[in-house]
């Protein structure tokens, strides 16, 4: 009978089947000793690996969700977010809140939880709610990934000078020691003021004056001071192609105002979009997050002349 | 004690000697000592066999036949590769209980306690990929039995319900690496197993495929219920169902005797059992030899392959509101992935499988021909191998080369960066990402696609064109580039509105340890309009992204070495 070509493969010693065997156990034993070698760099290696692709997937969530307000390099948006790429965020924030867990848990649980109130800081809108839980679009996982990705600012963050760190002041959230080895001077990390005004380094805590009245505001300052210019922009024109988030662009405000709500014209329109504004939302954005205290914040006359100004077909800057 | 007495008749010595040649006797259940010696030296047991005696005595050795024919023990008879088959599931059932130790059936967790299984437990990754490995192997080898036993014409009288079990045994290995596919919920399981059960969901008439794709999954979609069920199924009721079924067929074959060489008797007869004293081969100690040395050596390879070659995938957290680009069943699905590309999913995915296994089923039953002999079943043969050829052809059917196909501008960017997996980029990792503007034209190119005024923003903008990026420099990255390019250019000639293409890739740092890399792609549509697609990704210094087969990467041991 004529072998077939795979007939080596047909061992019939059983000497050479047994020195086999022990080549192969050999083999076994000596690939397990090397596992058991690399294991304690390889499940290091693996941590590293899932901490790092944690803070890829945190990036990309952060680059649709958050960079809009907090900003693409997260130093913040005056009067709309504050700066979390800050070296007094990781260092002082946390002490100035009065928060006793890490830094890590006070991100996760505000990203999770947003702010519930924004009640006598200077914020335009509050932090919404993030995680499923509370109503908010994401998994816990991709709460955790944000987490780890602003937390990983923080080696960059501690390089920055008092003069360069990028936090603007909570208005309601002072500095309370700043006396002591740990105190933010003795770091070289400027403090907060319970006015939302930052102090340098070994600058003097100045001293109260009295308020003084002073006359309506212009309402180029309104509109930067209320945190409109956050969500608002006025050098682009709303329209289908271009539509404005978090707000509306006001470019072409003068020409639409009047068309929104029937029976309204523009000076009213306007006028009850800063008063009420849940009154009317346009079509593609949702009630509640534009402030509704705007009224309290500035004068009938201040009002008055801010919708003047943004309907100003040539608004001076 | 009787001892003493023994010690006077014998002396001390040997009566030791026999104590020990006792205990020896004990431990092998009925192979002395000198008898073992006798084995190892190849001598001829004596008349009656001393050697048959642990068969009798142990439990796992009286369901082994005491001898076998010569003929059926030359390896390239059988290729042992229904052994190998029991061997692969004793091997999953003990990596597996390994890995149930360190594993929650949630959502919540599956997926966590895979990456804390990968970087906190001793040896969980080598156990983890055996695993998968085993599995994989496992339904190549069952079906590898099955082609062989096919060949010999094996499955003929009397064997035909030997090869019914085994086609059970087939489809509940298919099953059982199926389910098993879902556990690390990541999205690679996810939409596999999706699209898996979504094909039960076709199953006529409509009220039965809801119900069965209802209780595959525990809700209309997979989640918590669906993960608790594959679970339950893939950890005790398939390994139950298939240890049964093992049983009966193990039965049958010792009880039929493995078939001999088909021209070693009679067209027609039936004589594996009535084996001459002279071809009798003795399990002990020939063929225990042989299994055992085969199956070493063979635990030796896999974890060869498993040490340096094979890493089994994790992909993203399973995600039911976004379907990765390409989702893929696992290889042994592919035939049925191409399929339900070329057909309706009630006739790819149900009918025309169904109809396929019935007829596995009934091979026995409906070849008429009673010889084995090769010369006479050219009918059997060919058919054999044209099934196989389009089991193959199917198969590559399902790949994602065939009919599946996302516009150029995402493919490109698929292609160098994919959703899920490695891709290059990902391979070459971090440190190879150098920062800056990068462009796949040459100045020449810019010039003649934007006009000189355009290609002189570009460069002004500080964009380094292809001609500037150089292998001595960094031939990995010099690779991404030449890939880059090499991927625009092969989409320009094959589709239509994909005309002068370019792209750019922009790599800045984001975060220390943190690179983002933005990919652009400029065409003009078949209309002559300017398109652009693009898309970022972020890239951390510390990750680590694989293939499945490939070489393994071990950079991680001296971390400040080159990675290759």
């Amino acid at each position: 009978m004529r072998k077939p070509w795979y007939h080596i493969l047909y061992i019939r010693s059983p000497l050479a089947k047994i020195f086999l065997g022990v080549a192969g156990a050999m083999l076994a034993v000596v690939l397990t000793i090397f596992q058991f070698s690399i294991e304690e760099p390889r499940m290091k290696a693996q941590e590293d690996n899932w901490n790092g692709r944690s803070i890829e997937k945190g990036a990309e969530l952060y680059y649709n969700n958050c960079a809009n307000c907090h900003g693409a390099d997260g130093k913040g948006l005056p009067n709309v977010a504050p700066a979390l790429h800050s070296k007094y965020f990781f260092t002082q924030r946390i002490v100035d809140v009065g928060w006793a867990g890490s830094l890590y848990d006070f991100v996760e649980l505000t990203i999770a939880g947003g702010r519930p109130s924004k009640v006598g800081t200077q914020w335009a809108q509050m932090m919404p709610t993030w995680s499923r839980h509370y109503g908010g679009p994401l998994r816990d996982d991709q709460v955790l990934h944000l987490t780890s990705f602003v937390i990983n600012w923080e080696a960059d963050a501690l390089t920055q000078t008092a003069e360069e760190d990028p936090f603007q002041c909570f208005r309601n959230a002072p500095t309370k020691a700043r006396e002591g080895d740990k105190s933010p001077d003795a770091l070289g990390i400027k403090s907060c003021l319970a006015d939302g005004t930052a102090l340098m380094p070994g600058a003097p805590p100045p001293t109260p004056t009295p308020a003084v009245a002073t006359g309506p505001r212009p309402p180029q300052q309104l509109f930067t001071a209320m945190g409109c210019a956050g969500c608002h922009q006025l050098a682009q024109a709303q329209s289908d192609d271009n539509i404005g988030q978090p707000g509306p662009h006001m470019g072409n405000l003068p020409e639409t105002a009047g068309q929104r709500v029937p029976g309204e014209d523009a000076t009213t329109y306007v006028y009850n979009s800063i008063v009420n504004p849940n009154a009317f939302v346009n079509a593609g954005y949702v009630g509640g997050i534009m402030p509704g205290n705007f009224k309290d914040q500035m004068s009938e006359e201040e009002i008055n002349s801010l919708v003047a100004w943004l309907l100003d077909p040539n608004r001076p800057q | 004690m009787a001892v003493q007495p023994e010690v006077k008749n014998k002396s001390l010595l040997n009566t030791a000697l026999d104590l020990a040649d006792d205990t020896f006797t004990r431990i092998t259940a009925g192979i002395s000592a000198g008898e073992f010696r006798r084995m190892l030296r190849g001598e001829a047991p004596g008349r009656p066999n001393p050697r048959l005696k642990p068969h009798s005595e142990t439990f796992l050795l009286h369901i082994k036949p005491t001898y076998y024919h010569e003929s059926v023990t030359r390896f390239t008879h059988t290729f042992r590769l229904g052994l190998l088959s029991t061997y692969l599931f004793i091997v999953e059932t003990i990596t597996g209980i390994y890995l149930m130790i360190w594993y929650a059936p949630t959502p919540e967790r599956a997926y966590t306690d895979m990456i804390r299984l990968l970087s906190a437990v001793p040896f969980g990754q080598v156990m983890r990929d055996v695993h998968r490995l085993g599995a994989e192997l496992m339904v190549a080898i069952v079906t590898l039995h099955m082609v062989r036993t096919y060949l010999t014409g094996s499955y003929k009288p009397p064997r035909q319900f030997t090869w019914f079990t085994g086609v059970v045994l087939l489809v509940l290995t298919l099953f059982l690496s199926f389910s098993g596919y879902l556990l690390p919920w990541d999205q690679l399981a996810f939409w596999a197993v999706t699209i898996g059960t979504s094909m039960a969901e076709a199953v006529p008439p409509k009220v039965v495929g809801e119900t069965v794709n209802l209780l595959a999954r525990g809700a209309p979609d997979i989640g918590a219920n669906g993960l608790m069920r594959f679970y339950l199924l893939h950890v005790l009721f398939l390994p139950l169902i298939l240890i049964l079924f093992f049983f009966v067929h193990y039965y049958k074959v010792v009880h039929f005797g493995i078939s001999l060489p088909a021209n070693e008797e009679e067209v027609g007869q039936d004589t594996a059992n009535k084996v001459p004293a002279d071809r009798r081969v003795y399990f002990l100690p020939d063929v225990f030899i042989d299994e055992a040395s085969f199956l070493v050596v063979f635990t030796g390879i896999m974890l060869l392959i498993v040490t340096f070659f094979f890493q089994a995938p994790l992909e993203s957290i399973a995600n039911p509101q976004s379907t990765p680009m390409h989702t893929v069943a696992p290889w042994y699905f592919y035939w049925l992935q191409g399929l339900l590309k070329i057909a309706d999913k009630m006739i790819a995915g149900v009918i025309l499988p169904g109809i396929l296994l019935v007829l596995l089923m009934l091979i026995p039953y409906l070849d008429p021909n009673p010889s084995r002999r090769v010369r006479d079943r050219k009918v059997a043969i060919i058919s054999g191998i044209v099934a196989g050829f389009v089991m193959i052809v199917w198969s590559w059917m399902g790949t994602p080369q065939y009919a599946v196909q996302g516009a150029p501008s995402v493919e490109v960017v698929q292609e160098l960066m994919p959703e899920e997996g490695a891709g290059l980029v990902r391979e070459i990792g971090y440190k190879h990402m150098h920062l800056g503007v990068y462009t796949t034209m040459t100045t020449e190119e810019m010039k003649k696609r934007l006009g000189d005024e355009g290609a002189q923003a570009l460069l002004d903008k500080g964009v380094i064109p292809y001609e500037a990026v150089h292998a001595e420099d960094d031939e990995h990255f010099a690779e991404v580039m030449h890939e880059f390019e090499l991927s625009v250019r092969k989409w320009e000639e094959t589709a239509a509105d994909f005309n002068k293409p370019y792209g750019i890739v922009t790599i800045t740092q984001e975060q220390p340890s943190l690179k983002r890399i933005y990919w652009e792609i400029h065409w003009l549509s078949g209309e002559g309009k300017d398109e652009k697609f693009y898309r970022s990704f972020w890239l951390h210094e510390k990750s680590l992204y694989w293939e499945q087969y490939g070489r393994k990467d071990f950079s991680f041991v001296s971390p400040s070495g080159e990675g290759e």
